[in-house]
C-alpha cells in the first residue's frame, strides 16, 4: 500500500501550483509554464473557454427575454451582486450569486467576484494605468502603512513586458504622475472632450486630461494574432465575454497560451483550502483543494506555489493554512495578515451640460474614455487630506425622442429622434489609506459550503475619504465651469466599500518582516517558496486601476521565483 | 482558429438561434383574453402604418414577461387592475369592450387615462405606454429596419459633422 501513496503522490506532484485564474493567476501560469515548469491552476470555479464558453456575445438587444434588464427573481436572491454595473441580464453568468459564496459583513461591504477560469478578467473595466514613483513613495513620504520595498524602476521593464502581450492602447503624454507605456494607437478623443482638455490645460499647469490607458488591441501586434487575437471591434459589450479577444482576459490570452507550451493541468472546480506547510522542511508543499462536485478533499505538491485568489480570498486563504509553525496564518509572523486592507473610492462623481459644438457629433462607440491623473498633493502636501483623486472623464450626445401623443403622431415621433446637446461627466477614483482597522478574518462559527470559515470583512470610509470627495466635487466644479459646462450636479452616492472592485492589501509587503507579510520579491518573509502576487501584496492603493501592476508584479516575481529555484534559494 | 485582423470569427450555432416562439413564459400572468387585450392596447399605442405596429411584432408579449419577471407584487395589480378598468371604462364611455371600440373610441380612452386624475389610471398607463414603447424600439424589425442598429460598428469617430438627420443607434 505504501507505494500506491508514493505513486498518488507523485501523480498530484509539479514543479508550480498557481491558485486562481484571473488577472493575476492568469500571468503566473503563462511565465511559469513559459519557463518550462510543470504547473497546475487550481480555479475554485468551472472551466470558461475563449469564445464557446461566451453564451450571450454574440446576442443582439431583442435576443434577451428582458432586453437586458434584471429578473425580480435575481434582484430579490443578490442584493450585493445586483449593484455592480457589470451585472445585467448578459453577463449573470460571470458574477457570483450572493448565496454562493456567503461572509459576514462587520461593516457594509459589496463583494463583488468571478469565480470561474479568467476570474474577473472577464469583465473587467479593462484601464490600465501604471504607477509612478509618486505612488511609491507615498507612504513613506506622508507617514501611513509602510515603505513600499520597491520603486517604479523595479517595475518599469515588467510593465513594459506585460503591456507589449496584452495589447494596451494609450498615448505617450509625457508625465511625471503617470508614466508612459508600450501603447498601442489611441482612442479618439470627441470635440468636446478636446475643448475640456484644452480649456484645462490652460487653466492649471499641473492638471492633465488624457486619453484612457486600457487594455484593447488598437492595432493588433503579432505577438497578437499569435494569440488568436484580433483588433477590438467597438462593441462595448466586453463583460460578456470578447470573441475576438478584442480586449485582454485571461480566457483570450495568457491560459491558452499557457496550454500551448503542454506544461499547464488546469483543475477548474478546485476550491482551495489552505497551503500545506511542512514543518520538518521549512517549507510549503503543497495546496490542500475541495473539489466543488464531490466536496472530497484532495491534496497537491509542488516546488512553488504562487497565491493569485483575488485580493480577500487569498488572505481568506492565509489565514486558514494554520500549522503549529503558523497559529495565526501562513507567514503571519508579524499579525498584520489580513489588516491595512484599503480600496479605491468611486463615491463621488459630476455631470453637465455643454451648449457649443453643437455642429459636430460621435460615430461609433468606444470602449474607454478619457482620463485626470492625479493632480493633488503630487509634489507637496496642499490640502487637509492625504492623497488625491484620479477621474474619468467623457462626453457624449445621444438622439431623444419626444414620447409624447398616441397612435401614428407617436410613432412618427419615436422613429424621428432629435439629436440632443452635449451632456459631460466624470467619476472620481480616490485613493484611501490602509489602516489597521480596516480589515478582514476569519469567522470562528460560521462555515461556508465547502467548510471553510467564512471571511468575516470589516472595512469602512473615514474622514480623509468624505474630505477628498469634498475636494473632488469642488474642484470638478471649478474645472467643469472653466469649461462653460452648464447645469453641473455633483453627487455622492456613498456606496458600500467593495462595490469599487479594488480591494486591495492584507498580506502587504514591506522591507521589515515584523511589519509586513512579503517582501520586495512578493515572497512570504517567512515561507519563501510562497509567492502572493494579487490584489491582497499592495501595500498602498494610489488612484491607478490596479489590475497592470499586478500583471507586471507577477510576470517579475515569477521571473525571480525560476532564478531562485535554479540556484536552490526556494 | 482562423483569425484575421479586423475579421470575424465564425461561432456557436446558439449565437443565432432564437426566435421569439421559443422564448416562452413559464408562469403567464394574464390570461389569453387579457393578453388579446393588450395586444390592442400597444397597437392602439404604436399602430400599423406603413410598417408593422406593436401587435404585428409582437410587444405584448414583451410586455407581459417585463410585468411578470421583473414588476414587484404591487405594479403587477396596477397593471392588471388597470386592464380591467380599461374594459370598464369602455362599456361607459362607448358601450363596448375595449376591443370592440374603433381606433378613435380606443384612443379617446387611453388618452383620458392618460389623463385621469385617479392615481391608478395614470400610473397603468404610463406603464404600458413606456413598455409599449420599449419594446418596440428594441424589436428587432425597429432595431434592424428602420433605425439599423449596428452590433459591431467597428469604429469609434470622436468628431463628425452632424447628420442631416439624426441617427439614435450608434450609442
Amino acid at each position: 500500500m505504501a507505494n500506491l501513496n508514493i505513486d498518488a503522490k507523485a501523480q498530484n506532484t509539479y514543479d508550480a501550483i498557481v491558485i486562481g485564474s484571473g488577472i493575476s493567476g492568469g500571468w503566473a501560469a503563462k511565465e511559469l509554464t513559459g519557463k518550462g515548469l510543470r504547473t497546475l491552476v487550481l480555479e475554485r470555479g468551472r472551466d470558461v473557454r475563449h469564445v464557446t464558453d461566451y453564451p450571450t456575445t454574440m446576442m443582439q438587444p431583442w435576443e434577451f427575454d428582458h432586453r437586458g434588464q434584471l429578473t425580480k427573481e435575481v434582484k430579490d436572491a443578490n442584493p450585493i451582486i445586483s449593484k455592480c454595473y457589470a451585472f445585467y441580464e448578459g453577463t449573470q453568468q460571470f458574477f457570483v450569486k450572493d448565496a454562493e459564496h456567503p461572509y459576514i459583513q462587520e461593516k457594509p461591504f459589496d463583494w463583488i467576484r468571478g469565480y470561474q477560469v479568467g476570474g474577473k478578467s472577464l469583465m473587467w473595466a479593462r484601464q490600465t494605468q501604471r504607477w509612478s514613483d509618486f505612488d511609491f513613495e507615498g507612504p513613506a513620504r506622508d507617514g501611513f502603512a509602510v515603505d513600499w520595498p520597491i520603486r517604479y524602476a523595479d517595475l518599469a521593464p515588467w510593465y513594459s513586458y506585460v503591456e507589449r502581450f496584452a495589447g494596451i492602447t494609450g498615448n505617450k503624454d509625457g508625465l511625471d504622475t503617470l508614466p508612459d507605456g508600450e501603447f498601442l494607437p489611441p482612442h479618439e478623443w470627441n470635440c468636446v472632450e478636446k475643448h475640456f482638455q484644452q480649456k484645462v490645460a490652460s487653466r492649471y499647469k499641473d492638471r492633465h486630461v488624457i486619453m484612457g490607458r486600457a487594455a484593447h488591441i488598437t492595432k493588433p501586434q503579432p505577438v497578437h494574432l499569435q494569440q488568436g487575437r484580433a483588433q477590438c471591434q467597438h462593441r462595448t459589450i466586453c463583460e460578456r465575454g470578447c470573441p475576438f479577444g478584442g480586449y485582454f482576459s485571461s480566457n483570450s490570452s495568457t491560459i491558452p497560451w499557457a496550454a500551448k507550451t503542454g506544461k499547464m493541468t488546469l483543475r477548474p472546480d478546485s476550491v482551495v483550502h489552505s497551503i500545506i506547510y511542512d514543518e520538518q522542511k521549512v517549507r510549503a508543499t503543497g495546496v490542500r483543494i475541495v473539489d466543488a462536485n464531490t466536496k472530497q478533499m484532495q491534496e497537491y505538491y509542488a516546488r512553488i506555489i504562487f497565491l493569485n485568489a483575488a485580493a480577500l480570498n487569498s488572505n481568506l486563504v492565509l489565514l486558514n493554512s494554520t500549522s503549529h509553525r503558523f497559529p495565526n496564518g501562513l507567514g503571519n509572523d508579524s499579525g498584520v495578515l489580513g489588516k491595512y486592507i484599503a480600496f479605491h473610492n468611486y463615491r463621488a462623481g459630476i455631470s453637465a451640460q455643454y451648449d457649443g459644438n453643437l455642429d459636430s457629433t460621435t460615430d461609433g462607440r468606444r470602449p474607454n474614455s478619457p482620463y485626470i491623473p492625479r493632480f493633488r498633493n503630487v509634489y507637496k502636501q496642499e490640502t487637509d487630506f492625504l492623497r488625491g483623486y484620479a477621474a474619468g472623464f467623457s462626453a457624449g450626445r445621444s438622439s431623444r425622442a419626444n414620447q409624447n401623443g398616441i397612435g401614428a403622431d407617436l410613432k412618427q415621433n419615436l422613429l424621428n429622434p432629435e439629436l440632443g446637446g452635449w451632456y459631460v461627466g466624470s467619476h472620481m477614483m480616490g485613493e484611501t489609506i490602509p489602516k489597521e482597522t480596516n480589515f478582514v478574518a476569519l469567522d470562528s462559527a460560521q462555515k461556508d459550503p465547502f467548510g471553510i470559515p467564512q471571511l468575516k470583512i470589516s472595512i469602512a470610509y473615514d474622514d480623509n475619504d468624505d474630505k477628498m470627495v469634498k475636494d473632488y466635487q469642488e474642484q470638478m466644479t471649478e474645472m467643469f465651469t472653466a469649461a462653460g459646462f452648464t447645469n453641473i450636479r455633483v453627487r455622492d452616492d456613498h456606496r458600500n466599500p467593495g462595490l469599487d472592485i479594488h480591494e486591495m492589501g492584507g498580506a502587504r509587503m514591506g522591507k521589515d518582516p515584523k511589519t509586513s507579510v512579503l517582501n520586495k520579491w512578493n515572497q512570504l518573509h517567512a515561507v519563501k517558496n510562497v509567492f502572493v502576487t494579487d490584489g491582497s501584496c499592495m501595500t498602498s492603493t494610489s488612484t491607478q486601476n490596479p489590475s497592470l501592476t499586478y500583471m507586471a508584479m507577477t510576470a517579475r516575481s515569477a521571473d525571480y521565483a525560476v532564478k531562485a529555484m535554479k540556484k536552490g534559494l526556494v | 482558429m482562423a483569425v484575421a485582423a479586423g475579421g470575424f470569427i465564425s461561432l456557436p450555432a446558439w449565437a443565432t438561434n432564437w426566435t421569439s416562439e421559443t422564448v416562452q413564459l413559464t408562469h403567464p400572468f394574464l390570461t389569453s383574453g387579457q393578453d388579446d387585450l393588450l395586444a390592442d392596447i400597444a397597437e392602439t399605442i404604436i399602430p400599423t402604418t406603413d410598417t408593422p405596429g406593436a401587435k404585428a411584432l409582437n410587444v405584448h408579449q414583451f410586455i407581459q414577461k417585463i410585468v411578470t419577471d421583473c414588476y414587484d407584487k404591487p405594479a403587477q395589480e396596477t397593471f392588471r387592475n388597470g386592464l380591467n378598468a380599461i374594459d370598464e371604462q369602455a362599456q361607459k364611455a362607448f358601450g363596448k369592450s375595449f376591443r370592440e371600440g374603433d381606433t378613435a373610441q380606443r384612443t379617446a380612452l387611453l388618452t383620458q387615462f392618460s389623463q385621469s386624475t385617479e392615481p391608478a389610471q395614470k400610473e397603468f398607463y404610463s406603464m404600458v405606454k413606456g413598455l409599449t414603447v420599449r419594446g418596440y424600439m428594441n424589436s428587432e424589425y425597429v432595431m434592424t429596419n428602420l433605425t439599423h442598429y449596428q452590433m459591431i460598428p467597428g469604429h469609434y469617430y470622436g468628431c463628425v459633422p452632424v447628420p442631416a438627420k439624426a441617427v439614435s443607434q450608434t450609442k
